[in-house]
């Protein structure tokens, strides 16, 4: 029997932002390397605490947080956010060099790469995304779908072994939204997607965890947990809208 | 108050960045003594989020026209006066740059007189003492007065300094033949009123972060002694503007005789010498220790008759006006030791 | 801008941030054009502006034929660039209202006729004044043709090269890219603001703080998850900046052959020995 690797393990972890108000409870979860996962849940649930834990963006009250692993801790703390990419669902925040070009050679460039490698590197990963014309644009200047790409190829940059995703296909039209889809298709790292778009993570996770007040209420196979309507609608969801329909025509 | 590049002669531009780049060093010097490289980002934002701020038209109720914010008070009370002090360049040089709102060679000068008496005056010398004392006394509604009682004083204080800046080094730029006082006349009570404005607005946007977030406002909460710290800051802030209007005025002060002495002593050139009956050479006691006591004086002096000796150059004049201006910092600076040591003493 | 976008521009349907964002982002474009001067180094166009400025200023206020000369390099830039004069002349109306208070007085201070023009008199005083507003205009232009070639980040890597600190440049390019940010949160407020309260020119005394004050605790927050954003992409407190391409021999050409060319002027009455040349 293989053991799968786990990439990321949050055990028996609490937090709550202010005192007498928790968001996770004593919450245990586990990715395995490669898998695409799907956090889902209503607003509040605690997808993004979730992912702001696993960054060491914020410090669990009690339990413990491993990647790969290693313990979440000061020593550490660098050499885990080097294995991990975070995809922030503004992307106005995450890119903040003046060009695409020199965003996208920020991480390198801090992990001590030498600048001509980083540039050849720009150049490989603008092709692998089809994005060569974005290179010398002004991140100010392009579009929101344009943004968002530019946001990945950012974190691709990084060789990261696992990349968090916040909200990817948010505010995006449906061509922009469809790149998304592909581009997270043809990624081979661990994913950790979290998304109201029900439907975008049918097509790109292979398993699902609905959350709901701090709490994993469901964990599974994508299709058994997403086609569950009692389920959905128990904890604020509804079907995606490709096994729905419409509710009104 | 931005001045354009046309009303500055170079050599007061080139004094202006000086200054300006002193005080940016050290605030630079400072935020990383103090470990606040982190707060890039935040002071980014902040200027960003004050540059498009200072856009809105607030209407002044009664009156039908608007209002606008500055901003150094404003950040100084969110960043700090070194933050702030940095961020108001920041803001200055892409006003400068990309909407021609004040020239780059006045940059200097645009900063000192807009940043540096926002920042630095506007924080030490108002925002935290008012802050930080006991006036209107204690709980929400105190500090909220404290908040208001600040923002304004402080934009109106540091706007009268800018505008009086500006007045000095246009003046000193011999760009304009408008006299002096007339100048004065203009600028101080129009920027009195903008001053009133824009603390008013100030107050109600820091009043709101007060009871949304307080943490993000400094000195929110009265401290016990004041720290040596803290006076050392005041003082060399106090020392800083002393300096740079002490010389500046110096500077204007006519090389005619003084009204004073000329009124006193006569101007014999002029046949003059008896009018007033006085003559300073046989004033006072003839004695051969006052004719030692002056021939000391004369050996001791390096600035005799208020200028470099043996140079008629307005240089001259203005190192007097500096040595003067810190002789005077020195002074202050004792008598207020002096004062704590004898109030120490009555306890 | 064409005429349908200066139509628009000119409309009052554009509050003063959306018209502020419009300039930010023209200076980027023209930036972004192709001529000889644009892909010269930022740092000799940043020494020569510099030059320019500083010499155009120390004219004596009485010497009008020798300023007149200095026109000349802007203009020369502007047809070499393709870069619309009307651009720049847009922006003098927030700094010539101020060159003009100041100068409008000198003629009243100073009278005595310096020339005659025909039978008329020229005062002193006329021709300080007109000299204050040409070297105001002038400037204006200098800095304009500036940043009209050079992007914000050529500029820092110039400003660099000159030393200026770090910390100082980081500000500056992380600021202006939060400035457009900024500029057009306010200015959907501003439009929802006034969907409102239709009746109202600007923001009512009730509304003063809270109006900003959202803003600013929302862009707190923001601040914070753009320091998280660079601490995950390994920031520790040092920016790596795009370098400075090399200073070419034409760059030094350009920059030391127009400085020279401004200290002849300055110093050379040029205008009076062309003017004695013709006249003879």
């Amino acid at each position: 029997m293989m053991i799968e690797k786990k990439m990321i393990q949050l055990d028996k972890v609490s937090f709550s932002y202010e005192p007498g108000r928790p968001i996770l409870q004593d919450l245990s979860l586990h990715i395995h390397k490669g898998e695409s996962v799907g956090l889902i849940g209503a607003n509040g649930a605690g997808k993004s605490t979730i992912l702001k834990l696993m960054l060491g963006l914020l410090t669990a009250q009690s339990g413990t947080v491993r990647v790969d692993g290693l313990d979440m801790n000061k020593e550490n703390i660098a050499t885990i956010r080097r294995k991990l990419g975070f995809v922030l669902q503004n992307s106005d925040n995450q890119l903040f060099m003046p060009t695409v070009e020199e965003d996208m050679m920020f991480a390198p460039l801090n992990y001590g790469m030498d600048r001509e490698e980083a540039e050849k590197k720009v150049d490989r990963v603008l092709e692998q995304l089809n994005l060569t014309d974005l290179k010398y644009r002004h991140n100010h200047r392009i579009s929101g779908g344009e943004k968002r790409m530019a946001a990945i190829a950012t974190i691709l940059m990084m060789e990261p072994e696992a990349i968090l995703m916040d909200e990817p296909s948010a505010a995006l039209d449906p061509c922009n939204r469809r790149i998304v889809i592909d581009t997270i298709r043809g990624m081979d790292q661990t994913r950790l997607i979290t998304s109201h778009d029900l439907d975008m993570i049918l097509e790109t996770c292979e398993r699902v965890i609905l959350l709901d007040k701090g709490q994993i209420v469901a964990d599974g196979r994508t299709e058994e947990i997403l086609k569950d309507r009692e389920l959905l609608e128990a904890h604020r969801m509804e079907l995606p809208f490709c096994f729905a329909g419409p509710r009104y025509r | 108050m931005h001045m354009a590049d046309a009303l500055l002669a170079p050599a007061v531009a080139a004094t202006m960045y000086v200054a300006s780049g002193a005080a940016a060093g050290v605030s630079i010097h400072q935020l990383r003594k103090d470990d606040e490289q982190q707060k890039l980002p935040t002071m980014a934002v902040t200027a960003a989020l004050v540059f498009a701020g200072q856009m809105i038209n607030y209407t002044i109720p009664g009156t039908g026209s608007s209002g606008h914010m500055c901003g150094g008070m404003m950040l100084s009370a969110l960043l700090g006066p070194y933050g702030g002090f940095l961020s108001m360049i920041v803001i200055l040089a892409i006003q400068c740059l990309f909407f021609a709102d004040g020239g780059l060679m006045a940059l200097g000068a645009n900063v000192w007189n807009m940043a540096f008496y926002g920042c630095f005056v506007g924080y030490y010398l108002i925002w935290r003492p008012i802050m930080r004392s006991h006036w209107f006394g204690e709980g929400r509604g105190a500090q909220r007065a404290r908040v208001i009682a600040a923002s304004i004083i402080g934009c109106v204080v540091t706007l009268q300094l800018g505008a009086f800046s500006v007045v000095l080094e246009t003046s000193l730029s011999g760009i304009t033949d408008l006299p002096f006082g007339a100048f004065v006349a203009i600028m101080q009570p129009i920027h009195l009123a903008i001053g009133l404005i824009e603390g008013l607005i100030t107050a109600a946007v820091l009043c709101f972060v007060l009871e949304s977030r307080p943490e993000l406002l400094r000195d929110a909460q009265p401290a016990g002694d004041p720290s040596k710290h803290s006076l050392r800051n005041t003082i060399i802030v106090l020392a800083a503007v002393a300096l740079v209007v002490g010389g500046g005025l110096s500077l204007m002060a006519s090389s005619n005789p003084d009204g004073l002495e000329w009124a006193l002593f006569g101007n014999e050139e002029s046949g003059y010498a008896q009018n007033m009956g006085l003559d300073e050479e046989d004033f006072g006691v003839s004695s051969s220790a006052a004719d030692k006591a002056e021939s000391i004086q004369e050996k001791t002096s390096f600035l005799p008759d208020y200028g470099f000796s043996g140079s008629d150059s307005s240089a001259g004049t203005t190192v007097s006006g500096i040595v003067g201006a810190a002789l005077v910092a020195v002074v202050a600076l004792l008598i207020s030791f002096l004062g704590g040591f004898f109030r120490k003493k009555k306890k | 801008m064409d005429d349908a976008s200066l139509l628009w521009f000119n409309s009052k349907a554009m509050n003063k941030m959306e018209k502020a964002l419009h300039e930010l982002n023209e200076m980027d474009d023209l930036a972004a054009m192709d001529s000889p001067i644009h892909h010269l180094s930022p740092l000799a166009k940043l020494l020569t502006t510099i030059a320019y400025i500083i010499i155009t200023v120390s004219f004596h206020k009485y010497d009008l034929s020798g300023l007149m000369i200095m026109v000349l390099w802007p203009i020369l830039l502007f047809s070499m660039t393709g870069i619309p004069v009307r651009t720049c002349f847009y922006k003098l109306r927030i700094v010539l209202p101020l060159v003009m208070a100041v100068g409008l007085f000198n003629p009243f201070f100073d009278r005595a006729p310096m020339l005659m023009l025909g039978n008329v008199p020229v005062s002193g005083g006329v021709i300080s004044m007109v000299t204050l507003m040409l070297k105001g205009v002038f400037c204006l232009m200098a800095s304009f043709l500036l940043i009209a070639t050079t992007s914000i980040d050529a500029l820092c890597a110039a400003l660099r090269k000159l030393h200026v600190p770090g910390t100082l440049v980081t500000l500056l390019l992380l600021t202006y890219r939060y400035v457009g940010v900024m500029t057009e949160e306010l200015a959907i407020m501003t439009d929802a603001y006034h969907l409102r309260a239709p009746g109202q020119k600007g923001i009512h005394i009730s509304a003063w703080g809270s109006f900003l004050g959202q803003l600013l605790l929302r862009s707190m927050d923001r601040a914070q998850e753009l320091y998280n954003s660079m601490l995950l992409r390994g920031y520790h407190d040092h920016f790596h900046y795009v370098e400075m391409k090399p200073f070419r021999m034409k760059d030094a050409l350009y920059t030391l052959g127009w400085i020279a060319v401004f200290l002849l002027v300055r110093y050379v009455d040029v205008a009076q020995w062309m003017g004695s040349h013709v006249m003879r």
